[in-house]
């Protein structure tokens, strides 16, 4: 390494001008006293050197290494842009697929042959290296763009700095916390910032369907809403756009709606009744106007909705092999018309035993592996059942059963069923518990009492005695022998029941538990032998007999609110009226149902109060109420009856327009910028022609750097200067003070 | 020399005969049948003890049902357990099985239990052993005076007990030109109580060698036991 040292401030040796004339005037003031020479030299030695330190100090002296062309194999970092507004569609294909091909067909080969090795990084809101398979497979997706952020992770993310940072992006930065750090490190490391833009220099107007709304069960001949959320960006006034409703795949209804002009987000609803039971897909489709600068990001979204009026509700009650829990639920059940338990139980390896089916073919090859074939249950309980009995399609099927039927789903069992080989499975995503990680119970259980937590002792369910109070009737329950150990509640999930003494990681072993999964629940009833509830002496197995017909019935109506919560069109973004309709839905088994009073909250995120009101409603006459958003956020809206038993709830997400599509031109300006303090180039996609010649231009620029990359630190500031000045000055003062002089 | 050779021996052959033990512990069959802890094992059967019979009539009989309604479908099986109809652990045994030879007779605290137990969802199965005519006609008159309303009666063909599991058309007596039916208890319009006096017991058990050529085959037997267990553990 080739060391010099440099002076900032070379007018600073002037000060040695003054400082020579005391030195000749002090040397004359000691020559008069008639010193010896040897003292003489001595003391102007001393104090010449002491002089000679301060007049470079005064120069600002800085020490510079240049360093040599490095041997070690330094790459260039390569950023790929992946966010949302790399999709937007050119004459051709995307941005991102533009850039993707750029990369791999022109910029790579070019590299390769200058034998300069790179390092590619996808980056939106972050940045994580990739790879050839990975860019083949990504997906622009991204919510933000943090260019800053994006350059100062590749320049610092390996021991030695890159030799150079390139960007194939639009320019189109919405995060700039990063861009200061950024600033720092390209010029610390003297690293080139080289960005090529891609996409048009003039804006996209973008519109998209986002989210669609759809109660997931609905009764014959009742009106129900299917709701649409659109969103449209920085759009001159559009002229009236087209959506149509499709149901199962035949066209049903169309609507024109006029979106006006610039950014917003809003509702577009269509209403439907359906005279027959089924189950229906729906889809709302967009069909925007063919304008040469209006892009459609998205135009289909679909849901499903189950038509029921439910005379009776069907359980399906799924064994991996015959249990007690079987026969003793269905003897609780026995006496209730309303509610039809059928039976699929595992009888050997190869065949199964059902009970209770409607038709001959129902359920013939086991367990369903189709929505369709679930979708006439309300419920189904899984007990005593193996990973190996249920395949992994068939638990999705399962999971979809719950999210978008809002059907219930019960898991029973004991140890044997409650253990680590379900662990990661869909089934417990959509179960309320977390699986312990262990092998299950170790030897035999004492006799323990199950406890209702205070929710259960509040809730509807648990209530299976008209004249005593919950509490005592719960407690007065035999002992159970064994329980399955999970670890944990999800967050969220309600817990009703706890072991009388066992601890678990979270607190009491959980025995008992439910949460909601999309529009349905999902529980579980980890207590292997619960019938001994209903077969112990003192027992009163009515209360048994009643408890599994409430369980069961709020399970299955869970998907089939008895409020309705709708949203009517309009817009919304934060610092608004949100408007809610509720509407309180007919109820087919029970028409004189007197309940008018209810009460509706609204939170948000934090749980935080933003209103309450009680309402009187009655079938067929909605309410309106509204409630102020002051912020994005997901707010709840909740309704619970005259007791403040909860009985419906919506979320209602508020968002800021999508910020990806807030401002879709290419912004060379930025890249320019960056370009401009690092000593870099800023060049237009369609402006590289021959990529060579682009090549070429950016090894020139590294390699320049890397000839003349210098290390600057300042020097002569430290203790070792500041301590030769005071020696020097200290040492001629003893002797002058030796000499007599002082 | 010889007593210390003989205390070395003794010393040896303490420890020979420990590991013989063990080796013997280890390899016998027993060693290898389901623990009484296993998880998996829903289904267990109580033993009736009655009378002067402590529920030992053809001692095999009770590990033979479990063994069968094991190898007949994914039940997995715990060990019988003897239960007195006073006992408190009657009421943790839904099933109960009673078989025997000779008269007896309920106490009235036997009987009391007995409805509170069928009124609570338990099961009985009983079997007269040997085709012994003194076993069925005692448990006639004994689960008669259980219920006011409610007698004994055969069961026809046409109830599910014959359906559960395999399809039975029609049972045959080896031994005589008449066909064979359950006969049962009902509470509340459910069955409760099954008994069968044609040596259904020694049909599925000892391979009908203890009855030979009377009453059901062994074939039907099992096929016939098998359903009433999965009747008990399904309605």
């Amino acid at each position: 390494m080739i060391s010099v040292i440099i002076f900032e401030f070379p007018q600073g040796w002037l000060v040695a001008i003054p400082l020579a004339g005391a030195l000749v005037l002090s040397l004359w003031s000691q020559a008069r006293r008639k010193l010896q020479k040897s003292q003489i030299l001595s003391l102007v030695l001393l104090r010449g050197l002491s002089f000679l330190l301060l007049a470079f100090l005064a120069a600002q002296p800085v020490w510079v290494a240049k360093e040599p062309p490095s041997s070690g194999a330094q790459s260039v970092a390569l950023l790929v842009d992946r966010s949302e507004s790399m999709a937007l569609e050119g004459p051709e294909a995307s941005r991102f697929k533009k850039a993707v091909e750029f990369l791999r067909e022109r910029l790579l080969p070019a590299f390769k042959s200058a034998n300069l090795p790179v390092q590619a990084m996808l980056f939106d809101k972050n940045v994580e290296p990739t790879d050839g398979a990975k860019l083949a497979s990504t997906e622009p997706k991204g919510e933000r763009t943090n260019l800053g952020g994006a350059i100062a992770q590749a320049i610092g993310s390996s021991p030695q700095p890159p030799l150079a940072v390139i960007a194939l992006t639009d320019g189109a930065a919405n995060e700039s916390a990063d861009n200061t750090r950024a600033l720092t490190a390209l010029s610390e490391a003297g690293v080139p910032f080289i960005g090529v833009g891609f996409g048009s220099d003039q804006g996209v107007s973008t519109i998209s369907l986002r989210a669609v709304d759809a109660p997931p069960a609905v009764p014959t001949k009742t009106a129900f809403g299917i709701s649409a959320q659109l969103e449209m960006m920085i759009a001159d006034d559009l002229p009236a756009i087209e959506l149509a409703l499709f149901r199962d795949g035949q066209m049903v209804q169309k609507k024109s709606v006029t979106p006006g002009k610039g950014s917003r987000l809003w509702l577009e609803s269509f209403q439907v009744t359906e005279e027959k039971q089924g189950e229906h897909n729906y889809t709302v489709q967009l069909f925007p106007p063919a304008l040469p600068n209006l892009k459609c990001v998205n135009a289909l979204v679909n849901t499903t909705v189950r038509i029921a009026d439910d005379k009776e509700l069907r359980v399906l009650y799924v064994q991996g092999a015959l249990t007690w829990d079987y026969k003793f639920i269905s003897m609780a059940l026995r006496n209730d018309p309303t509610i039809k338990l059928t039976g699929l139980t595992r009888t050997s390896k190869q065949a199964i035993f059902r009970q209770n089916v409607e038709t001959a073919g129902e359920l013939l090859n086991g367990f369903p592996n189709s929505l369709e074939e679930l979708a006439s249950f309300r419920v189904v309980v899984l007990s005593n059942l193996r990973p190996a009995d249920l395949a992994p399609a068939q638990q999705d099927v399962l999971a979809r059963f719950c999210s978008e039927l809002g059907g219930g789903v019960l898991m029973i069992g004991g140890p044997g069923t409650f253990d680590s080989s379900w662990q990661g499975s869909r089934l417990e995503q959509l179960l309320p518990v977390v699986f312990s990680p262990g092998t299950g119970v170790q030897g035999l259980d004492r006799p323990f009492h199950l406890q209702l937590t205070d929710e259960a002792l509040q809730h509807p369910v648990f209530q299976v005695s008209d004249n005593r109070p919950a509490r005592d009737v719960w407690a007065q329950l035999p002992t159970f022998t064994q329980y399955g150990r999970v670890d944990a509640a999800k967050p969220g999930a309600q817990v009703w029941a706890v072991h009388q003494t066992d601890d678990g990681p979270t607190g009491r072993r959980i025995l008992m538990a439910s949460q909601h999964y999309g529009a349905g629940l999902s529980a579980v009833l980890t207590i292997q032998n619960f019938w001994r509830w209903r077969l112990a002496k003192d027992s009163e197995p009515q209360q048994f007999d009643r408890f599994w017909r409430q369980l069961f019935r709020f399970l299955s109506e869970v998907g089939r609110q008895e409020v309705a919560i709708h949203l009517p069109d309009q817009e919304l973004h934060p610092e608004m009226d949100v408007q809610v309709t509720l509407e309180k839905q007919p109820n087919p088994k029970n028409v004189t149902d007197p309940n008018r009073k209810f009460f509706v909250r609204v939170q948000d995120s934090q749980k935080n109060l933003l209103h309450e009101e009680s309402v009187e409603l009655e079938p067929l006459h909605p309410v309106d109420f509204k409630f102020h958003a002051t912020k994005p956020d997901v707010y709840t809206v909740s309704v619970s009856d005259s007791l403040k038993v909860p009985i419906a709830s919506r979320a209602v997400e508020i968002c800021n327009v999508n910020l990806e599509f807030q401002d879709t031109a290419r912004n060379m300006e930025t890249l320019r910028q960056w370009a401009s303090v690092s000593d870099g180039l800023a060049v237009k996609v369609e402006d590289c022609r021959d990529a060579a010649d682009l090549a070429r231009a950016i090894i020139a620029k590294v390699q320049t750097q890397r000839q003349i990359r210098q290390h600057r630190r300042p020097f002569g500031i430290n203790v070792l200067t500041f301590a030769m000045v005071v020696g020097c000055l200290g040492g001629e003062w003893i002797l002058r003070k030796r000499l007599g002089l002082v | 020399m010889n007593r210390i050779f003989i205390s070395h021996m003794t010393h040896h052959a303490s420890h020979i005969m420990l590991l013989g033990l063990m080796v013997l512990v280890l390899w016998h069959p027993a060693a290898f049948a389901q623990g009484n802890d296993d998880k998996q094992a829903t289904f267990f059967m109580g033993r009736v003890r009655y009378s002067a019979n402590d529920g030992n009539d053809c001692s095999g009989v009770g590990q033979d049902l479990m063994k069968l309604v094991s190898r007949a479908s994914t039940l997995k099986i715990q060990e019988e357990r003897k239960v007195k109809l006073t006992d408190p652990d009657l009421y943790e045994t839904p099933f109960l099985f009673m078989n025997g030879h000779n008269d007896f007779v309920f106490t009235e605290a036997e009987l009391e239990n007995l409805r509170i137990y069928f009124s609570h969802g338990g099961f009985f199965f009983a079997s007269g052993c040997c085709t012994n005519p003194n076993f069925p006609k005692a448990w006639r008159r004994e689960f008669n005076r259980l219920f006011t309303n409610e007698k004994v009666k055969r069961i026809p063909y046409d109830h599910l007990i014959y359906r559960s599991f395999y399809n039975i058309d029609r049972v045959r007596c080896l031994n005589e030109p008449r066909d064979i039916q359950l006969e049962g208890l009902f509470y509340q319009g459910n069955l409760v109580a099954v008994m069968c006096e044609d040596g259904l017991c020694c049909a599925f058990s000892a391979n009908g060698t203890c009855n030979e050529g009377k009453g059901i085959s062994p074939d039907d037997g099992q096929k016939l036991t098998l359903n009433i267990a999965v009747y008990a553990l399904t309605h």
